[in-house]
């Protein structure tokens, strides 16, 4: 069962065409990961994805039900809000600049949501935090601010943060990519544990190593569309497109 | 939780023994003064009879209770002669010191100065916080996606910032009527309240726009990821984070709003630079301008103060 899947997604920011009919989808329990170079579309893809970005025309399933389905820039089929509400918290959303909210307490960060999107009680949106919050290793830093915590530690409450709302797919836009290279070991750690749970992820990323030893599956995005996919293994041993070969060439010398 | 309990009970330091101190002692002097100053009757009745006589009808008196003391000036109006009493701790004494004539002056001008002063506070407080009420919205209201919110909220801003404070008093003041008597507002406050919240909400929305624009994007997008509504998002993600940039030149504006106050004085009405003015004019002195001053000065760094306990409140997560 595919909890994601996308049709003929397309998007373009003014005349610039990000995202060519983008088909794709995302099983559950799967670890997919999205590779590419450099302005192909993978974070307006993933945004478009949690409607961060509104796209031109296709369809996006959620959970096998229809999320959105927009023709010529306007949405064709409506959905009700509380039905659009419950698809788009089935997905959790870690940005690369983590986008913690610094004015609040780690608990507090993760509590939020909870609290006033689903209305949990204070008591059980706090047990639940711990929870997560121990389980991204966090537990002694439960009462500092965001600013207190080293890039690895707020990457690392920001994973709790979506996973405090329970949802059944993680997306992931370059976690990593702004910390520092020491920090990096820490929450690719957390992401591997996340995996091993059985989460289903969708994950951007520029490290090969992760997609290699994690992904069930890798998504080689270029030029605004998928241009080849497969296991890690096929695709890193043998890729067919040249311009994956190409860009594994130079992403993998480079390492 | 620690944190929690320190606050609620004050530890005794020694600061707060001194403190403690001080103000026993302060009290009970005022207690003391005031139970033991002679009566204005008595301090009046040392007025000598000959002043009173010679001017006759030119003769004016002004008596003065501060509590702790009383004070009777009784002056000659045709010539300006004056003698002035201050009874205190039992005892009356004329003030006839050249150091302590000036001194007298202030006391007899404050009641005066000090009920300016009260016109100003009260303006500037109430204009500035009901201004700041106004001004969310306004702010809100500029950056909203809506055109029906945006246009009129921009043109509003645009205008009370575009044209000055005096004119949109006057407007209100001595236009309003003119278009139809209905609309005349006869409280001179009233109207000066009207004008200064309708401007300061101008001046204090564009404070808020930039400070909701200099939060960054991340914040929002976190936000909408999480499922939080637009509402959410401004009052618990949005909005406390830019009061603590908006805090100092929200503080800026108070003290403009206060100085500008003045202009008041063009509706006749008395705040404190009209009364100093009519204190100067009427007793052809320039002293007058040092207490004035000097009140105006302790107002300004009471609302520095406030701010920056309130700056420092709202910076603890950095
Ligand atoms: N808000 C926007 N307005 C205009 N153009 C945009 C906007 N966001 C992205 N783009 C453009 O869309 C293209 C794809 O951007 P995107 O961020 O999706 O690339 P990416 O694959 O994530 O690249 P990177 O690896 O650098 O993150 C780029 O050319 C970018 O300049
Ligand atoms: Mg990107």
């Amino acid at each position: 069962m595919s909890l994601i899947r996308t049709e003929k997604v397309c998007k373009s920011f003014g005349s610039l065409r990000v995202l060519k009919n983008v088909d794709m989808h995302v099983d559950e329990g799967e670890v997919v990961c999205i590779i590419g170079p450099s302005g192909a579309g993978k974070s307006t893809f993933l945004r478009s994805l949690n409607q961060l970005e509104t796209i031109n025309s296709g369809k996006i399933f959620i959970d096998e039900e229809l999320f959105l389905h927009r023709e010529h820039n306007a949405t064709v089929e409506k959905i009700s809000p509380e039905k659009y509400k419950s698809l788009l918290l089935e997905m959790g959303m870690v940005f690369q600049s983590f986008n913690l909210f610094p004015h609040k307490t780690v608990l507090q960060n993760v509590t939020l949501a909870p609290i006033n999107v689903k209305k949990v009680s204070k008591a059980d949106a706090e047990k639940k935090a711990h929870e997560v919050i121990n389980m991204v290793g966090l537990g002694d830093k439960i009462n500092q601010y965001p600013s207190q915590l080293s890039g690895g530690q707020q990457q690392r409450v920001a994973i709790a943060r979506a996973l405090a709302m329970e949802p059944k797919i993680m997306l992931f836009d370059e976690p990593t990519s702004a910390l520092d290279p020491e920090l990096v070991g820490e929450v690719l750690g957390v992401m591997k544990k996340l995996a091993e749970s059985g989460m289903t992820m969708l994950v951007v990323t520029h490290e090969m190593a992760f997609a290699r030893d994690v992904a069930d599956r890798v998504l080689f995005m270029a030029d605004g569309g998928i241009a080849e996919e497969g296991s890690p293994d096929v695709l890193f041993k043998n890729p067919k497109n040249p311009r994956t070969q190409q860009f594994l060439a130079r992403v993998l010398n480079r390492d | 939780m620690l944190k929690k309990i320190k606050g609620w009970f004050y530890p005794v330091t020694k600061k707060l023994i001194i403190i403690l101190a001080v103000v026993a002692v302060v009290l009970s002097s005022v207690i003391i003064l005031a139970a033991t100053k002679p009566s204005i009757n008595t301090v009046d009745s040392r007025i000598s009879t000959e002043l009173k006589e010679s001017s006759g009808k030119m003769y004016a008196q002004a008596t003065l209770d501060f509590g702790i003391f009383n004070a009777v000036r009784g002056q000659n109006v045709k010539n300006g002669k004056t003698e002035t009493y201050i009874g205190i701790a039992g005892d009356t004494k004329k003030v006839d010191d050249i150091w302590a004539e000036p001194f007298a002056d202030i006391v007899f001008w404050m009641p005066q100065l000090l009920d300016g002063a009260g016109t100003t506070i009260k303006l500037t407080i109430t204009s500035v916080t009901v201004g700041i009420f106004l001004s969310i919205f306004l702010a809100l209201g500029k950056i909203s996606k809506f055109a029906v919110l945006r246009w009129p909220c921009s043109a509003y801003i645009f205008f009370f910032r575009g044209t000055p404070l005096l004119m949109q008093l006057f407007f209100i003041y001595f236009g309003l009527p003119l278009i139809n008597p209905a609309m005349a507002i006869q409280d001179r406050f009233l109207a000066a309240f009207i004008a200064f919240t309708l401007n300061t909400a101008a001046y204090v929305a564009e404070i808020i726009r930039a400070g909701i624009q200099s939060i960054s994007k991340g914040q929002f997008e976190a936000s909408k990821a999480l499922g939080l509504s637009y509402a959410q998002t401004m009052s618990i993600i949005i909005i406390p984070q830019s009061i603590r940039r908006l805090l100092p030149p929200v503080a800026n504006e108070f003290i403009m709003v206060l100085k500008d106050a003045s202009l008041v004085s063009m509706i006749a009405l008395s705040d404190l630079t009209h009364a100093t003015r009519t204190i100067s004019n009427s007793s052809s002195t320039v002293l007058v301008y040092i207490p004035a001053m000097i009140i105006y000065l302790i107002i300004t760094a009471v609302f520095n103060y406030i701010f920056n306990k309130l700056e420092k409140r709202f910076s603890v997560y950095e």
